[in-house]
């Protein structure tokens, strides 16, 4: 029974033969002829009255059939895939040994099956899918394979072979590669790198051969298949198959060999995403240990090469995002800084000046990128459709949020600027100014030695060190002739510390006051050479004799406002730092007491004052108020106690306290009191004779030293605190301190608001310099600082730019009800009914008006009752 | 009503005509599309105007060019010129353009799509001077392995056709070159199903990858040619010994080894030195040698094979008997 229709399918019939006992065979008949109409409306079952048998067909569901050794399952319906059994029925009952072709059902259901009752019979049923009309259809074994990789172990290594001879046909002649036939070698390694994690035995040459391939072959690969080559690498490092170490040691030499720009952007790329990822979780110190020895050796390899630019992007780039904050990566780039190619040079120097700021600049820009407003996303939830999705993605920006809160109270991470982490600055420093500035083989041009001499000066300013040749340099530069003198300029004066001899820089300063301040010069001229010789003598006092000094502070009664307020700012510098230099009428008064008084000392070259924390002291009088205040509180008298014991108990409370608020998020609150600090002078020590407890001394000694600086307010200034020496500070402390100094600061500003002040320049220097930190450069911008005041007067349009600046992005000036009616309008919503009828057309209005004049008596009365009914009810839609 | 002569002042814009000027150029229109470019050079490419019709060496350089179009029609008609360019030219003459440039264009076709280019493209390999050809079985190995394991059933059948006529015209050549041996067994496991002995076992392990084609059919064949590539496995050089044979009588005793000293009559004697290629690894290894290719195929292959051919020799009809064939090749072997 077994016949093929134009469709793929067989199905499988099984049926039942049910034999009717001898004696009630005639009976049936009877029935079964009688009824025949009947029985046929039953088409699955079928009498034979020679042997009196009934038989009942049913289709066979999830037989399993064996056929040419296999066994083939069949469907619900008991169909057979043609492809299956050879497009051959006729087969599928042939077998050996008297086998039964049908083993066993899956299902199960009716028990097995007798071969002498099944019957195959082909029935119309499967149609071809769309992929499978396809010759080479790759994506779909991936597919298959995927969900079940043993199954098709053969048809991988069958792909695998292919892939290996098309590799042959290539690798005899990579230049002439053309695209063979239907399968390219492209989509095979893309084939094989999906599905090379599930066969790791058959493909393990696999990632060798690509690397191969690549590194061989990638000048003359054509673009796609090489693009292909790389992302199958990168796919292969994602899968686990190749580490990170191996992909990066095949990226690095073909991206600095390549003459493709396409191809060094890709692999740059790739380079630096997997860089981030293996860095993602935690630091990989033994891959970024790798790759910076092989950038390291990249760059001192061959110093004359271009290909160390490589180098200096990439870790650039990694210490953006921080990734490498090490002192190896700084030293990748001394080594960069240091070579002979003046673009790699320029990337080191670069990098010194603005990588920090870069880093930092970064920082800021991911941190405040993504906004998620938790309490509108809330806000939505409770609004609209409660649904799975919308919680989900509550509780995600709830837990986002959290996560970012958490990460900003974290301690901020010690990243140490590049200029820090330098190993051996004086070397560095000393080599840099020989190399690319003092030797006249050196190639750079004007631009990139001002960048290297910033670079140096910031050296030698940064970490005082002592380069003598490099002053000299300068006399060369120092006049206003010279292109950029200003960055010059800005560079001598941030080159200069303390330890600089200064007879070298007197020879100096004589020179920028002899070219750029005269009456001579032009006004912006003489203002930054003043500028100039300010900011050396803030770092360097003892540079300047007074003869100069008193020459240039003359230039306060220049009549140009940039040299004028240059000069002021040089007088108000020295009335600080060497008064007695000055002639007596421009000391000033306080300057002048404090000669008389002695107080002010002539600062010896080389003496370096004792240092301190910043505001300590204000920390120290906070404390004290704060322990007055509690003591206050618990009803005691303010200064003195004489309930010892007390004291003692109190005095642990309170230690206790502080160590519980050694966080600072615990003590943000100004309650939470202040350490107990103790003077320990030896006078006041020998004073007292208590030694029971170091807590009760502490005590008694604070009201001690209180009662003498009520005595001698003068005395207790001189002393240094020594709070820092005797206790530890908490980070609570410190939090405290930060907030001490900037109201201090605040405090001065606004002193000097209300006070009348006579030189605002003078006050103000110190002012900047104790904002500036060490670490932030001197520009040129500085140096020119006030020249724009020494221009003549401003032209129209130069005023209307300035005005510019401050122009808001508001079109014009308008009414505020039309700025609204215009909102409105732009959000598309209409008008009211007040605005339709002033709006409306007046020959429109004409009708009305006209009608209004013809009314009769009575319409005039309605209208008029009318008008009253409605007052008296409130309005057309009033209260009923 | 106020807007609606604001509308009616820019609906009139719209319609406005352009004022033109004496003397001036004419405004360009809102839709104007600039069309000139600029180029350092324009090529014009010359019309060719010939009055003879072009030679026919040109027209088999067109036509070997023509190969690599993207139709099939015009592939398959430009390898039917070639076949018949290639089997009417008078004997002794010979191709217009040398071996080693004609093949590397045709060998890629036996992976082509078409059918019809496929078969076009046997008929012109065996149109081609047989001698000659067997200098070149090494370069269309890869090909032909490619095709065995191709996800086509038809490229398959085709590919086994292919290497039945390379294994016809230089048996030596094809089971002695870099790979010849393991790599091309290696493909006739993956073929036939037969990898390793779990997968012989179970039948549905059979390739059946890509669509099928007559498959049942496809299985003899194969077989019959595998038996024909093992017969040219096992057997020893024939043709050298021969060879030898005549060297030693024609230059008698004080010449000894003539046949070391004298020219080489193969292209690329000294390829067993590999002294350009890439370096060989087992997979590639060139097996001249007939114990080596018994050797290897003890080691590596004989019991899958044996395997394969205990399950396949079930198989009644066609591929029983092929079955019958492979067996009686190793059985060869094995006697001599």
């Amino acid at each position: 029974m077994a016949y093929r229709l134009h469709n793929d399918s067989i199905k499988l019939i099984g049926f039942k033969k049910i034999e009717i006992p001898q004696p009630e065979r005639g009976e049936f008949e009877d029935h079964y002829f009688g009824n025949h109409a009947e029985w046929k409306k039953m088409d699955s079952t079928y009498y034979d009255p020679s042997t009196g048998t009934i038989r009942i067909y049913f289709p066979v569901e999830a037989a399993l059939v064996e056929h040419n050794g296999r066994l083939i399952e069949a469907n619900h319906l008991g169909e057979l895939d043609m492809e299956q059994v050879d497009s051959d029925p006729t087969r599928l009952l042939r077998t050996e040994k008297g086998n039964y072709p049908l083993r066993r059902q899956t299902g199960s259901k009716f028990g097995h099956l007798r071969e002498e009752n099944s019957k195959i019979v082909a029935m119309p049923k499967r149609k071809l899918g769309a992929l499978e009309k396809v010759d080479a259809d790759l994506p779909n074994l991936q597919h298959k394979i995927r969900r079940d990789p043993t199954s098709y172990t053969e048809d991988f290594r069958a792909q695998y072979y292919q892939y290996e001879n098309h590799r042959e046909i290539f690798m005899a002649a990579p230049t002439s590669a053309t695209d063979t036939g239907i399968l390219s070698l492209r989509d095979l390694i893309d084939f094989v790198s999906h599905v090379a994690d599930c066969y790791p035995e058959i493909s393990k040459s696999f990632p060798q051969e690509l690397i191969d391939i690549l590194t061989l072959h990638h000048t003359i690969l054509e673009p796609e298949l090489r693009e292909k080559i790389v992302g199958s690498l990168v796919l292969l490092r994602k899968k686990n198959i190749i580490d990170s170490t191996t992909l990066l040691q095949t990226f690095f030499p073909v991206l600095t060999s390549t003459p493709s720009k396409n191809l060094r952007t890709l692999l740059f790329g790739k380079i630096l995403s997997d860089l981030r990822t293996s860095n993602s979780k935690a630091t990989n110190h033994k891959l970024n240990r790798t790759i910076q020895t092989v950038l390291y050796n990249l760059l001192t390899g061959d110093r004359t090469s271009s290909k160390g630019l490589w180098a200096v992007k990439l870790t650039r780039e990694l210490w953006r995002r921080q990734l490498w904050t090490d002192a190896k990566t700084v030293e990748i780039m001394k080594e960069a800084a240091l070579a002979e190619n003046e673009k790699v040079i320029v990337g080191g120097v670069r990098f010194f000046l603005g990588g920090d700021k870069e880093r930092e600049e970064f920082e800021e820009d991911s941190s405040d990128d993504d906004g998620i407003d938790v309490s509108k996303i809330r806000h939505q939830v409770g609004i609209n459709k409660k649904r799975k999705k919308a919680s989900k993605a509550l509780s995600k920006a709830t837990t986002a949020v959290k996560r970012k809160e958490k990460k900003r109270n974290q301690p901020h991470p010690l990243n140490f600027s590049a200029l820090h982490l330098l190993h051996d600055p004086q070397g560095f420093a000393e080599v840099l100014f020989s190399k690319h500035l003092q030797n006249p083989k050196s190639r750079l041009n004007l631009e990139q030695k001002l960048l290297v001499l910033q670079l140096v000066s910031r050296l030698i300013g940064l970490h005082k060190l002592t380069v003598l040749s490099f002053y000299s340099y300068f006399l060369k530069y120092l006049t206003p002739r010279q292109p950029s003198v200003t960055t010059f300029l800005a560079c001598l004066a941030q080159s200069v510390h303390s330890l600089v001899p200064p007879d070298i820089l007197e020879s100096l300063i004589q020179k920028i006051a002899n070219e750029f301040v005269s009456e001579a010069a032009a006004a912006e001229v003489a203002s930054s050479g003043l500028n100039a010789i300010r900011e050396i003598c803030v770092r360097q006092p003892l540079a300047m004799n007074d003869t100069l000094l008193q020459d240039l502070v003359m230039y306060k009664k220049s009549k140009d406002k940039g040299v004028m307020m240059a000069a002021k700012g040089l007088l108000g510098l020295y009335r600080e730092v060497g008064a007695d230099m000055l002639k007596k009428r421009d000391r000033g008064k306080e300057a002048a007491l404090g000669l008389r008084s002695g107080q002010r000392k002539q600062q010896v070259f080389g003496d370096i004052p004792a240092g301190e924390i910043e505001g300590l002291d204000l920390l120290e009088k906070w404390k004290k108020e704060e322990r007055q205040r509690k003591r206050l509180e618990k009803g005691l008298p303010e200064e003195r106690s004489d309930n010892e014991g007390e004291e003692q108990e109190e005095g642990e409370e309170e230690e206790e306290e502080e160590w519980g608020a050694w966080d600072i998020e615990a003590d943000i609150s100004d309650d939470s009191g202040g350490w107990i600090d103790v003077e320990s002078d030896k006078e006041i020590e020998i004073s007292d004779e208590d030694e029971e407890s170091v807590e009760k001394k502490r005590v008694k000694l604070d009201v001690d030293l209180e009662n003498k600086e009520n005595d001698a307010p003068n005395t207790t200034e001189t002393k240094p605190s020594n709070l820092a020496t005797t206790r530890i500070l908490t980070p609570a402390d410190f939090a405290k301190l930060q907030e001490l100094r900037a109201q201090a600061a605040v405090n001065l500003h606004l002193q000097k608001k209300g006070h009348k002040i006579h030189h605002p320049t003078a006050q103000s220097i110190p002012l900047t310099n104790s904002h500036r930190h060490m670490d932030d450069p001197l520009t040129a911008a500085e140096i020119e600082g006030l020249a724009s005041l020494s221009k003549g007067r401003t032209s129209r349009e130069e005023k209307i730019a300035a005005q510019d600046e401050y122009k808001t992005d508001r079109a014009e000036h308008k009414s505020k009800a039309a700025r609204k009616k215009e909102r409105k309008t732009d959000e598309g919503k209409s008008t009211t009914n007040k605005e339709k009828a002033r709006k409306k057309n007046f020959l429109m209005t004409l009708g009305k008006a006209k009608q209004k004049g013809k009314r009769s008596l009575v319409e005039t009365r309605k209208v008029l009752k009318a008008h009253s009914e409605r007052g008296k009810r409130g309005g057309k839609r009033g209260n009923r | 009503m106020g807007s609606s002569a604001k509308k009616k002042r820019e609906k009139k814009k719209d319609f406005q005509k352009p004022k033109l000027k004496v003397g001036k150029a004419r405004p360009k229109a809102a839709n104007h599309t600039e069309t000139s470019f600029r180029s350092k050079a324009i090529v014009l490419n010359q019309q060719s105007l010939h009055i003879e019709a072009p030679s026919t060496v040109c027209q088999f350089g067109h036509h070997l060019s023509l190969l690599s179009s993207r139709a099939d029609a015009q592939r398959r008609d430009s390898l039917a010129y070639l076949t018949s360019f290639v089997t009417s030219r008078p004997v002794d003459s010979s191709l217009p353009q040398p071996l080693s440039t004609v093949l590397p264009k045709i060998f890629p076709l036996i992976l082509d799509g078409s059918n019809g280019v496929r078969q076009q493209t046997l008929r012109l390999l065996r149109a081609l001077p047989r001698s000659e050809m067997s200098d070149h079985v090494a370069e269309i190995l890869p090909y032909i392995r490619a095709g065995m394991t191709h996800l086509a059933a038809d490229i398959r059948l085709f590919s086994v056709e292919v290497l039945a006529w390379s294994t016809d015209i230089a048996s030596d050549e094809v089971v002695s070159c870099a790979g010849g041996w393991v790599k091309t067994l290696n493909c006739f496991l993956t073929l036939l199903g037969w990898h390793n002995q779990d997968s012989a076992k179970w039948s549905t392990n059979r390739v059946s990858f890509g669509k099928a084609g007559s498959e049942g059919k496809a299985q003899s064949r194969n077989l019959q040619v595998l038996a024909d590539f093992l017969k040219a496995g096992f057997s020893t050089g024939s043709d050298l010994s021969e060879t030898d044979d005549n060297l030693e009588s024609r230059f008698p005793f004080p010449r000894w080894h003539p046949e070391q000293h004298g020219l080489p009559t193969r292209s690329n004697a000294y390829g067993y030195l590999n002294l350009f290629g890439p370096p060989k690894d087992d997979d590639t290894d060139m097996l001249e040698d007939r114990e080596d290719r018994i050797r290897v195929f003890k080691e590596r292959f004989a019991s899958s094979m044996e395997a394969g051919l205990a399950s396949a020799r079930k198989d009644a009809g066609e591929v029983g008997r092929a079955t019958g064939l492979v067996t009686k090749a190793l059985k060869d072997t094995e006697a001599g």
